[in-house]
C-alpha cells in the first residue's frame, strides 16, 4: 500500500481531474472495489476514480506517475486471475463511464467504441447492421470491451473465429506517464511501427490504459445449428473432439462438460440435461444452411463412432441458445455444490486433450479433490475447477498442489498455464516455468519501457 | 483492520448478522450487474448486488461498523426487486440477504422515518380494516372464509378497492372476509423480518385454505412463509381456473380495434415466484399484447421505496414511461398495488394517454363488454 504521505491531497487532486462526483474514497466503496471475480485475492485501494474521457484518464495517470501511486484499470471486474485486484493499494481506475459505441460501419466492417461498452452491447450494435463481433466470453453480458482487449478474451467461438486479438485493428491508449498514443486504425494492412495494438491486447492493464478500440467485424452468418452428444466419460468426449477436427470440419463451437458440471448447470438452468451421463459435448456450426446440415451430420457421426450414448441435433435456435447459455454459466453454477471454487484454464494442443483430461482426473483423485472440468474442447482450453469444502481446513493447499501438477503437465504437453484468463496475480509464479528466464526478463524490460515508475497494475504481468 | 487484511487464516469471528450459507453462496462472478437497476443508474460497483454482498460480508466480519454511511446508504438505495436472483447461476438468495441486512440495520432508531407510519398502519389487522372502511372493496364483514379466499391487501383495499370487486365479479367462489390484516411484506422488507413473518402466519390463520392475492409483492412474501401450494397470485390462479384457450378460438378473435396493452411485471412475482407468462397470456386474450423492453425491470415502486426515496424511484421509473409513450399504449396492465400507484402517478405527470389498469379490472371490463354485445 502506498505510504500515507504520498496520498496527502490525493482526493483533492482527483476531484479536480474528474469532478467531485466521480471519485470515491469512502471505506464502503473501497471494500467493494477490493475484489474482482477471483476467489481469495483482495486488496484495499485508496481511491476509486471514474473518468469520462481520454484526457481525464491521462490526467489521473500523470498525477499518479508523479506521486508514484499504483493505478489499476478496471471494467466490470469479471477478471478471473485477480488482474483487477488492487493488492498494492492506490487508485482503481474504472472505465465504465466511457461506454459509447462511436461507430459501426457495414461499409468498412469496423466498429469503434470506448472501453466501457459491454461486449454484448457491441455484439448487438453489430448485429443490428447484419454484422458479427465474434469474441463471446462467458461473461459477455457483464464484461467490457476494454477488459476483453486487455485480457485478450476468448469465448465459445474461438475455434473458428479466433480470439479478441484477431479483431483488434487499432487502439488509442494512455501511457502510464500520461502521453496519449494510437496504434493501428481502420486499416487491414498497416505495418508502420511495432504492432503495439497487439502488444496491448492481453497486456492485462500493465502497459497502458486503453481508451478507444477499433474492432474488425465480419458479416453475420446466415444461420447456425447446434447438436449435443452424451458420453460415458470425459475422455471419450475428448477423443470425439479429435475425431471431429480430423473429419474436415471447422466447427464454430465445441464445448464439453463433465458429469460434475452437467449436474450443477442443470440445477441452475433446468433445461432437461441428462445428469447421469459422464460427459456432454456441445457442437455447432454456422454459415450456409446446407453446410451446417452436412457438418452437423459429420460431427454427429464422429461422436457416435467414439461411443456417444446419445446424439441429438437441436431442433430450433432457441433450444440451442438455452444450452449455450447454460454452458456459459458453468463456472458460477459449480458454486452451487460448494461456495469456494478454484478455477484454472490450462490449455493444451487439441490432439492432447484426452491425455490432459485423464491426468486431471488422476490428480483430483490423488489429492482427494472434487474437480469439475468444462471448457472449450475445440481449442484445447480446459477449465478444471476445484470445488472445495469450506469446512476442510487444508482443501485450498491440496487444490494448489493439484494445480501445480496440472500446470506442469500442461507445459510438458506443449500447452500453456492460461488460455484466456490471464496471469494476473494468481499465476505470476508459474510464468517463468513456461516462458523461461530470458523471456521473462524481456517482458520486464518491455514493462519498464512503458512504465518506468512501475505504477500501472504493479506486481502482476511484467513485474 | 481493513478488508484487505482479512485472510482465511486470520478471519475474525463472524457476527451472526447473516445466515452463513446465504452469504457464502456468492462467488463474485458479476453476472448480476447488468440486471440491477441501481447499477444501471450509477455504474458503480458499490450499488450492485455483488457490491452490496461485499458490504454485507464486511459488516459480518466487523470490517465495517453498523453505522458506516455507505453500508446504510446501500441498504436503503437497493430497490429489493430481486432481478439479480434469476440471473445468478450460483443461486444466491439475495432477497433473503437483504431482509437480514435491513433487519439488522433498521431495527430501532435507524429505520427511515418515512416508512414508520406505513409499518404502524399495516401492523394491526384492526387498523388495516379501519383503513378499508371508507372504501367500497369486495370484503364483507359477515363473510366466513371459504376454500378459496381473496386477500384484500392493506393499502390496496384503500387505494384500489375496485381491484378486489372486479376479482370477485370474475370469480364468485372467492370468499372475501374483511377479518384479514396485512401480509407482512412491508415489515419484512423494512427491517422487521420476524414481525413480517408473524403477520403472514396470522393472515394464513384468518384465511385458511387457498389464498388468492391481486398483489405480486404480497404473494411472494406470503408464499415464502405459507408455501406456494396455498398462495396463488390472481393471474396465475385465474389462468389455471379458465384453462388454456384452444388455438382455433384464439385465431377467431377479432384483430381490428383491439387495445394495445403492455404489462409491468411485479418484481417479486417474477423474480421470486417465477410468474410472468400467465399475465401475458391473459392480456393476449383481450387485446394486442405489447412487450415493452423494460417490462421485467423494476418500475421503482418497490414497496415503500417510492415513499422513502422518491427521487431515485422517479429516476428508475423514467425509462418505463419513455417506453410506454414510445409504444403509444392504450393500457399498461399491472399485477401489484405498488406498481399501480407508481405508474398512475408517472403517467399523470407525463400527461400520457395510456390508462393504468390492474389485470383483474382488465379482465372484468372485457367480460362486461362481451356480455353487452
Amino acid at each position: 500500500m502506498a505510504a500515507t504521505a504520498t496520498l496527502t491531497g490525493l482526493r483533492a487532486r482527483l476531484d479536480e481531474i474528474v469532478g467531485r462526483g466521480h471519485v470515491r474514497t469512502d471505506e464502503g466503496a473501497l471494500v467493494t472495489f477490493s475484489t474482482d471475480a477471483t476467489p481469495l485475492e483482495r486488496g484495499r485501494p485508496d481511491a476509486v476514480v471514474f473518468p469520462a474521457s481520454t484526457e481525464e484518464v491521462a490526467g489521473v495517470l500523470r498525477f499518479a506517475n508523479e506521486r508514484g501511486v499504483p493505478v489499476v484499470p478496471r471494467g466490470s471486474g469479471t477478471n478471473l486471475s485477480a488482474g483487477t485486484v488492487p493488492h498494492r493499494g492506490g487508485i482503481v481506475l474504472v472505465l465504465t463511464r466511457m461506454n459509447r459505441v462511436k461507430e459501426v460501419s457495414d461499409a468498412e466492417l469496423v466498429a469503434v467504441c470506448e472501453p466501457g461498452v459491454r461486449t454484448i452491447e457491441l455484439a448487438q450494435a453489430a448485429a443490428a447492421k447484419g454484422l458479427l463481433f465474434p469474441p463471446d466470453p462467458g461473461s459477455q453480458t457483464t464484461a467490457t470491451v476494454g477488459g476483453n482487449v486487455a485480457e485478450c478474451a476468448g469465448g465459445l467461438r474461438a475455434l473458428k473465429y479466433g480470439v479478441t486479438r484477431d479483431y483488434v485493428l487499432g487502439v488509442q491508449a494512455v501511457l502510464p506517464t500520461g502521453e496519449i498514443i494510437r496504434s493501428g486504425g481502420r486499416l487491414v494492412k498497416d505495418v508502420a511501427g511495432y504492432d503495439l495494438r497487439r502488444l496491448l491486447c492481453g497486456s492485462e492493464g500493465t502497459l497502458a490504459v486503453i481508451t478507444e478500440v477499433t474492432l474488425r467485424l465480419v458479416p453475420a452468418p446466415e444461420a447456425s445449428g447446434y447438436g449435443m452428444a452424451y458420453f460415458p466419460d470425459l475422455a471419450a468426449a475428448a477423443r470425439a473432439v479429435s475425431r471431429v477436427l480430423a473429419s474436415g470440419v471447422l466447427p464454430v463451437t465445441l464445448e464439453f462438460l463433465d458429469q460434475v458440471c452437467i449436474g450443477a448447470v442443470e440445477d441452475y438452468a433446468q433445461i432437461g440435461l441428462d445428469t447421469s451421463a459422464g460427459a456432454l459435448l456441445i457442437f455447432g456450426q454456422d454459415g450456409n444452411p446446407v453446410v451446417i446440415e452436412r457438418d452437423l451430420e459429420r460431427m454427429a457421426q464422429a461422436c457416435t463412432s467414439e461411443g456417444a450414448t446419445s446424439v441429438r441435433i437441436a431442433e430450433s435456435p432457441e433450444a440451442a441458445s438455452e444450452v449455450l447459455h447454460a454452458r456459459r454459466a458453468a463456472l458460477p453454477a459449480l458454486s452451487r455444490l460448494e461456495p469456494l471454487t478454484l478455477l484454472e484454464d490450462a490449455t493444451v494442443p487439441r490432439s492432447r486433450i484426452a491425455e490432459m483430461v485423464d491426468f486431471i482426473q488422476e490428480v483430483a483423485q490423488r489429492h482427494q479433490l472434487k474437480i469439475g472440468t468444462f471448457g472449450h474442447a475445440g481449442d484445447g482450453n480446459l477449465h478444471p475447477t476445484a470445488v472445495l469444502d469450506a469446512a476442510d481446513p487444508d482443501a485450498v493447499q491440496r487444490a494448489r498442489a493439484a494445480f501445480d501438477e496440472i500446470f506442469a503437465r500442461a507445459i510438458e504437453l506443449d500447452g500453456t498455464i492460461t488460455g484466456e484468463h490471464g496471469i494476473g496475480i494468481a499465476k505470476l509464479r508459474y510464468l517463468e516455468r513456461q516462458l523461461g528466464a530470458d523471456h521473462v526478463a524481456l517482458l520486464r524490460r518491455i514493462k519498464a519501457a512503458f512504465d518506468p515508475n512501475g505504477i500501472l497494475n504493479p506486481g502482476k504481468l511484467g513485474s | 483492520m481493513t478488508a484487505a487484511d482479512v485472510t482465511p487464516e486470520n478471519a475474525p469471528e463472524s457476527r451472526g448478522v447473516f445466515t452463513p450459507e446465504l452469504l457464502g453462496r456468492c462467488i463474485s462472478c458479476g453476472f448480476c450487474l447488468p440486471a440491477c437497476p441501481t447499477y444501471e443508474l450509477t455504474g458503480v460497483e458499490t450499488s450492485s448486488p455483488r457490491g452490496r454482498i461485499n458490504l454485507m460480508r464486511a459488516l459480518e466480519m466487523g470490517v465495517l461498523p453498523d453505522d458506516d454511511p455507505t453500508v446504510n446508504e446501500e441498504a436503503s438505495f437497493c430497490l429489493g426487486c430481486r432481478a439479480c436472483e434469476p440471473v445468478c447461476p450460483a443461486g444466491v438468495q439475495y432477497g433473503e440477504l437483504l431482509e437480514e441486512w435491513r433487519d439488522h440495520l433498521w431495527n430501532g432508531r435507524r429505520r427511515p422515518w418515512k416508512v414508520r407510519p406505513l409499518l404502524w398502519a399495516a401492523d394491526s389487522p384492526r387498523r388495516v380494516r379501519a383503513m378499508g372502511l371508507v372504501r367500497r372493496h369486495a370484503g364483507r364483514a359477515s363473510e366466513a372464509p371459504g376454500p378459496v379466499n381473496l386477500m384484500l391487501g392493506c393499502f390496496e383495499r384503500v387505494l384500489y378497492p375496485r381491484v378486489s370487486r372486479d376479482a370477485r365479479k370474475l370469480a364468485a367462489e372467492l370468499a372475501v372476509p374483511t377479518a384479514q390484516g396485512c401480509c407482512g411484506a412491508l415489515h419484512a422488507h423494512n427491517g422487521e423480518l420476524e414481525r413480517g413473518n408473524q403477520l403472514a402466519r396470522e393472515l394464513g390463520e384468518a384465511l385458511p385454505g387457498t389464498i388468492v392475492t391481486t398483489s405480486g409483492g404480497c404473494g411472494a412474501h406470503l408464499a415464502g412463509v405459507l408455501g406456494t401450494e396455498r398462495v396463488k397470485e390472481f393471474s396465475q390462479w385465474w389462468l389455471a381456473r379458465e384453462g388454456s384457450v384452444p388455438e382455433a378460438t384464439a385465431a377467431e378473435r377479432r384483430v381490428d380495434g383491439r387495445l394495445r396493452i403492455g404489462l409491468q411485471d411485479s418484481c417479486h412475482l417474477r423474480n421470486g415466484l417465477g410468474i410472468w407468462r400467465e399475465p401475458r397470456e391473459l392480456i393476449a386474450r383481450v387485446g394486442e399484447y405489447v412487450e415493452l423492453p423494460s417490462a421485467a425491470a423494476c418500475c421503482g415502486a418497490a414497496g415503500s421505496y417510492a415513499v422513502v426515496r422518491p427521487k431515485d424511484s422517479a429516476r428508475v421509473l423514467d425509462r418505463h414511461l419513455d417506453e410506454i409513450a414510445d409504444a403509444d399504449l392504450d393500457v399498461i396492465a399491472v399485477v401489484n398495488a405498488g406498481c399501480y400507484r407508481q405508474l398512475q402517478q408517472g403517467v399523470k405527470r407525463r400527461k400520457l394517454r395510456t390508462r393504468v389498469i390492474h389485470i383483474a379490472e382488465l379482465l372484468a371490463g372485457e367480460r362486461d363488454r362481451a356480455a353487452a354485445i
